[in-house]
């Protein structure tokens, strides 16, 4: 079943490119920094002006997209319409439904209320209301934010055989988050995180700067400006060496970093590391999260915007992977990768400790934010 | 193991090159290439699509791999057409060990990798490289991101494949160079695939 669920995926974005083009609040933005989206969501057929009589909706297709690299599931609702409608969605007050009116189509006899496979919802129902339109409400297994869906409608295309369709598009909930926190910085526990160390030199540049050097002189700098304001930090390591042990296996190393904050019931985990590519024009600063409380996001969010204003490199955003140190730490956790390593000009940057200490600077201003996002709104963005 | 130099294929890069993107928003008129030596030549970079025709009735395949954008932000496919195969899987492999002409894209393999073995179990694609994809590696959290997804997302392509194991000298690799979580078949990631 999933297999042929992904096989119509595949055909879908295969021959129909607009399915992505098409996204009117999402155009020309990479999906890994989505803007904070309205309230309330509408999306207009521009292809008939005139609405139809008795326009129904005809079919309903569902599909679970499973994020392998980056992390992260999304459910794809596909609706077939006869005619062209206009759609406007929104959250209920629990954030566990989304709620899509049809203005210009009633429910057709074909489909009624389709249960799901519980992934990312439970159900979806269908509901003729008055005046020719109607009502389809999603269940969600968790609760989601604004900015975890996206309701858009696509224009028929006879080359391709499709008709008009509604498609609802919503990432897999985050559990409710039991983690609260409190604004500031006073108090807290923060695991900082240099990246590799010891046998581990890391990425190396063109001029022999080794990661492992930099992450180190910018996590100390961190060290200092935090436990000034009153933090409790704890570094994975002091020096250059390796936290498990020489040549360990690579797990038993990342295990023994993840436990420093496991143990010690640390805030956040934050990994600092300096970015590679065999490209030596790419550059810039990117913090990786993996979506695994509802916390994490906003650290990275924070984290990334701080970064960028300190260190003025390109911002490559915040973005989802599936990287041990964030899977394995239970609570909130990034790693920053603050330059390119790999690129001539950074290299030369990410030495000067003036530098460090600006994005150390950075790194603690995006905590500071973060505690006090967390504590006023909650996790998401 | 399949010699790419001497296959003559068509290369269709569905996905328009990033740099021709900006500069030239039209397709140019050459869009059709017809190459027939032992190389492809390298495809200028406003070249949105390159197409190389079989001179012959030889029955062909479709097989489609990625590759970073110059930014090392996203993967693009790459469409080769090659001579039709009882190995898919492995032929795009090689492929991607191959690199690309395209001046827009940046191959995510480190030179000298070497595919070793590769074989379907129950859904899950087993590729195993020689060690050179983690001792060439340029190490960083980016690369290691764009190489695994450009593997995973090869090798899904394949109707037959769900999920991929990544092998290092016959063995299972916890992390290739220190991010990302490797224990584990992966599927494949359409995120990180660049949207035009």
């Amino acid at each position: 079943m999933r297999r042929r669920l992904l096989s119509l995926f595949l055909l879908i974005m295969f021959l129909m490119p607009q399915v992505t083009l098409a996204r009117p609040s999402h155009t020309n933005i990479p999906s890994a920094v989505s803007p904070v989206a309205p309230i309330i969501k509408e999306t207009m057929m521009t292809t008939n002006e005139d609405v139809l009589p008795r326009v129904e909706l005809t079919n309903v297709r569902w599909f679970v997209n499973k994020e392998g690299v980056t992390g992260g599931n999304n459910l794809r609702l596909v609706i077939d319409t006869t005619g062209p409608v206009q759609v406007s969605s929104k959250l209920d007050d629990t954030n566990s439904q989304v709620v899509i009116d049809i203005t210009g189509a009633t429910v057709g006899n074909t489909i009624g209320c389709l249960p799901l496979d519980g992934d990312i919802a439970d159900q979806v129902s269908f509901t003729t209301m008055a005046n020719n339109n109607s009502k389809i409400i999603v269940s969600l297994t968790g609760v989601i934010d604004n900015s975890d869906y996206n309701v858009f409608t696509l224009p028929s295309n006879s080359a391709a055989n499709k008709i008009f369709r509604v498609v609802v598009d919503i990432n897999k909930p985050i559990p409710k988050a039991e983690y609260t926190f409190t604004s500031g910085l006073q108090n807290k526990v923060i695991v900082i995180d240099p990246g590799h160390g010891g046998s581990d030199s890391g990425a190396v540049g063109l001029n022999k700067t080794q990661e492992k050097t930099i992450t180190l002189a910018v996590a100390q700098k961190v060290q200092v400006l935090l436990e000034k304001a009153g933090a409790e930090v704890l570094m994975t390591r002091q020096t250059d060496k390796d936290v498990y042990g020489p040549n360990a296996s690579a797990v038993d190393e990342l295990k023994a970093r993840t436990s420093v904050a496991n143990d010690n019931n640390a805030a956040v985990f934050l990994s600092i590391h300096i970015d590679a590519s065999s490209n030596l024009i790419a550059g810039g600063t990117t913090t990786y999260y993996y979506p695994k409380t509802k916390y994490d996001v906003l650290l990275a969010q924070c984290i990334q915007n701080n970064l960028v204003v300190a260190g003025r490199l390109q911002n490559r955003g915040r973005r989802p992977a599936r990287f041990y140190v964030m899977r394995n730490t239970e609570m909130p956790a990034v790693l920053a990768e603050l330059a390119f390593i790999s690129n001539p000009n950074e290299e030369q940057l990410i030495n000067s400790p003036q530098f460090q200490q600006q994005m150390a600077q950075g790194i603690v201003q995006g905590l500071d934010a973060f505690f006090a996002l967390a504590a006023k709104n909650g996790g998401g963005l | 193991m399949l010699s790419v130099q001497k296959v003559l294929w068509v290369i269709m890069i569905l996905m328009a090159s990033l740099a021709a993107g900006c500069a030239n928003s039209t397709v140019p008129a050459q869009s059709n290439l017809l190459y027939l030596g032992a190389t492809t030549p390298g495809n200028p970079v406003s070249t949105r699509t390159t197409t190389t025709i079989f001179p012959l009735e030889q029955e062909t395949m479709q097989v489609t791999i990625y590759h970073a954008t110059n930014d090392a932000m996203y993967l693009i496919p790459e469409i080769h057409i090659v001579p039709k195969n009882d190995y898919p899987a492995q032929t795009a492999i090689e492929l991607l060990l191959a690199g690309t002409k395209n001046m827009a894209l940046v191959s995510v393999m480190p030179p000298d990798t070497k595919l070793r073995a590769l074989w379907v179990k129950d859904h899950i694609a087993y590729v195993d490289f020689n060690d050179n994809l983690i001792k060439k590696n340029t190490g960083g959290s980016t690369s290691e991101l764009l190489l695994v997804a450009a593997i995973v997302n090869t090798l899904t392509e394949f109707p037959n494949i769900q999920k991929v194991q990544i092998l290092v000298e016959g063995n299972k690799v916890d992390t290739i160079v220190g991010h990302m979580d490797t224990t584990q078949p992966l599927s494949r990631s359409e995120k990180i695939i660049k949207k035009l």
